[in-house]
């Protein structure tokens, strides 16, 4: 198989949520291509639909409220979004695994670990209970549990070996895309560090792709090959790590850069991005982030600009793109 | 610089049903006016109880804390009372930490109303517009509630409370980890300027070293309810010496590309802070352990002026 073949192409995707009499463009014309092996970071804040865009992949959206309003969602050529239920289960788990943000909150209190582990396994094998139990345990070994704990409850581990857990219950069928929303998020850093390291080995003595969804660029920097930000349910831009980090830069990504504290340098103040993410049932007219953007014209305010490709693979989606990504003035 | 604050041999012990459990160990600092010293460590290290046993919110177990020239170790209530006026604290959690019950002008006013200190019904309204103006909060927001803002005007409303009553010291214990990133450089950046105006003194708790290392003074580094390596910052992130706190600066993820990563892997994970036997409590992760660290506990020492670490091996691992 060759490394461009693409595994996952997202086009033109939309999911709305209704609550109450409101709509929420969760997700808004998104569109993202993954390839095979690849790691791609989804970077954004709060409320930026990134966890959204990530359900709607797996067909998991909670309806009511949400909803695929549009676009497709192919993987190897299969549209995700015209599959039934049933048809939808032979990919969920196997072909697609999924790590949750919470590891205190995704396992299942009442099941030993091992059993949810060999669930999964005998759900898309057909094996005996034996089996899929002796290669539970397997699992576990290899991220970094004793076997002997097979028949321990979720509430006797930590947090990181609980993330552990699902990381086996996600690897268990060896699925060619993996999408972690979060993976360490609620970890401490050197717990994290673990875990990172865990995943980057794990994927690529496996090969497959991983979606990577966090809030932490450090994070990006560390594991992922391509980048694609998100902003009020947009893209805002995408490309190769470097293009991302060192190429030319949306406000909004020089915005996030900016107001990291950096361990390696001295910056005395931080530069802020003033005001707050919109809310997301009245979007701003125009560019959706034009009424936090410092360098915004009238152009923004009218109309939203459309994701372009500046440099082979580097899409911005900005009237008034940067030149460089640190603009930090001293 | 004058001191503001000294604390002695400290500890917090919680009893609980298989043993005490050592949140706070032997821990001694001090803060002067008008600085921050940042409080690092990970989950359950006790960096969190330790705030609180500072500011009296729990009792410590045995130690004795100096505020002002003043011992407050075993402050009388109506002591305490006066004291609270000096020390605040900002908490974590923007979002549990607010009575959804009080509007924004309620929960910023009520120290003014305790401590009686309008007054007039005019004279409070114009001090609570005030405070509201000091940390970035629109006065129309006066009469809304807690869960109709977001997480950072929230926290801004945590930190009004704190100033209400012009204190001199302010624990701040992860005031933005629950916030974004583009609202946390709003916050830290608040918290800088209330420092410089004021002159306030914090102890600025976080388990994010970059935060800390942007906005402290001096850094204490703490493992398992002990103190394993106290500097100013500056030292400290161009040399570690304790083991841990190599490894702790190793993990951060660097928002970088083309950097040399020499990732410090720990083994496991934390033991238990239960009935801790008389080692090194880093010794089951550590990677230079040998047979003294698990014998012996390892007492803090100051190895360079001003750079004070608790470790049987400092001087063989940096070659000291």
């Amino acid at each position: 198989m060759q490394m461009n073949h693409e595994l996952l192409k997202i086009t033109d995707l939309e999911v709305f949520y209704t609550v109450d009499d409101d709509l929420v463009r969760a997700v808004n014309k998104v569109s993202l291509t993954l390839r095979d092996k690849e790691t791609l970071g989804l970077v954004g804040e709060t409320g930026a639909g990134k966890t959204t865009l990530a359900l709607s992949i797996l067909g998991i959206v909670p309806n009511p409220p949400g909803k695929i309003v549009a676009g497709s969602v192919e993987y190897q050529g299969v549209d995700l979004t015209k599959l039934s239920d049933k048809q939808l289960r032979r990919y969920r788990g196997k072909e697609i695994a999924m790590i949750f943000q919470d590891p205190m909150t995704s396992l299942n209190p009442v099941l030993t670990v091992g059993e949810q582990i060999s669930e999964v396994i005998k759900l898309h094998n057909k094996i005996s209970l034996f089996e899929a139990s002796s290669r539970a345990k397997e699992m576990l070994e290899l991220v970094g549990i004793q076997s002997s704990r097979y028949g321990d409850y979720p509430h006797e581990f930590s947090g990181g070996m609980k993330q552990r857990v699902i990381i086996a219950i996600a690897l268990a069928c060896n699925p060619q895309l993996l999408i972690a929303d979060e993976p360490t998020t609620a970890l401490d850093v050197t717990i994290q560090m673990q875990v990172l390291d865990l995943m980057n080995k794990l994927k690529t003595e496996r090969g497959s792709a991983m979606l990577l969804i966090t809030h932490d660029l450090g994070v990006v920097a560390e594991v992922c090959d391509s980048v694609a930000i998100m902003y009020a349910g947009e893209i805002v831009e995408r490309g190769s790590l470097r293009d991302v980090f060192e190429g030319e830069s949306h406000p909004y990504k020089l915005g996030l850069f900016n107001s990291l504290p950096d361990v390696d340098s001295d910056t005395e103040r931080l530069e802020s991005i003033a005001g707050l993410a919109p809310n997301p049932t009245k979007l701003p007219d125009g560019c959706k982030f034009h009424p936090r953007c410092k360098y915004c014209t009238e152009v923004c305010m009218a109309k939203n600009p459309e994701l372009i490709e500046r440099e082979t693979g580097h899409f911005i989606k900005c009237w008034n793109i940067q030149p460089v990504k640190r603009g930090k003035t001293v | 610089m004058s001191l503001l604050l000294e604390v002695n041999r400290l500890k917090k012990y919680f009893s609980t049903a298989s043993g005490m459990l050592h949140a706070v160990d032997d821990v001694s600092f001090k803060v002067e006016r008008g600085k921050t010293l940042g409080v690092v460590g990970e989950s359950g290290c006790g960096k969190s109880t330790l705030g609180r046993v500072v500011l009296h919110l729990l009792p410590a177990t045995s130690g004795q804390i100096i505020f002002n020239g003043k011992d407050i170790s075993n402050p009388s209530p109506a002591s305490l009372h006066e004291l609270r006026r000096n020390m605040q604290m900002v908490f974590q959690d923007p979002f549990s930490s607010l009575n959804p019950r009080q509007s924004v002008s309620e929960i910023i006013g009520e120290p003014l109303l305790i401590y009686k200190i309008c007054k007039t019904k005019k004279e409070y309204q114009e001090r609570v517009i005030d405070l509201m103006k000091t940390v970035g909060l629109d006065s129309r927001y006066e009469n809304t509630y807690p869960h109709e803002l977001d997480g950072g005007r929230r926290q801004r409303i945590g930190i009004g409370r704190a100033l209400a009553l012009n204190p001199e010291f302010i624990v701040c214990d992860e005031p933005v980890s629950a916030l974004d990133v583009s609202i946390q450089a709003q916050i830290l950046n608040l918290m800088q300027d209330l420092q410089d105006a004021r002159g306030l003194t914090y102890i600025f708790i976080t388990h994010n070293l970059s935060v800390v290392k942007h906005i402290s003074d001096d850094i204490m580094v703490m493992y398992l309810g002990e103190m394993v390596e106290k500097t100013n910052t500056k030292e400290l992130f161009s040399t570690q010496l304790h083991p841990y706190s190599k490894a702790l600066l190793s993990a951060i993820p660097r928002a970088k590309l083309d950097l040399k990563r020499n990732h410090i892997l720990l083994r496991g994970e934390l033991s238990s802070p239960i009935e801790p036997p008389d080692a090194c409590r880093f010794a089951p992760r550590c990677n230079y352990c040998e047979d003294i660290c698990t014998s012996r506990r390892p007492s803090l020492e100051e190895v360079i002026p001003g750079h004070f670490v608790a470790c049987h091996l400092v001087r063989e691992i940096n070659g000291l």
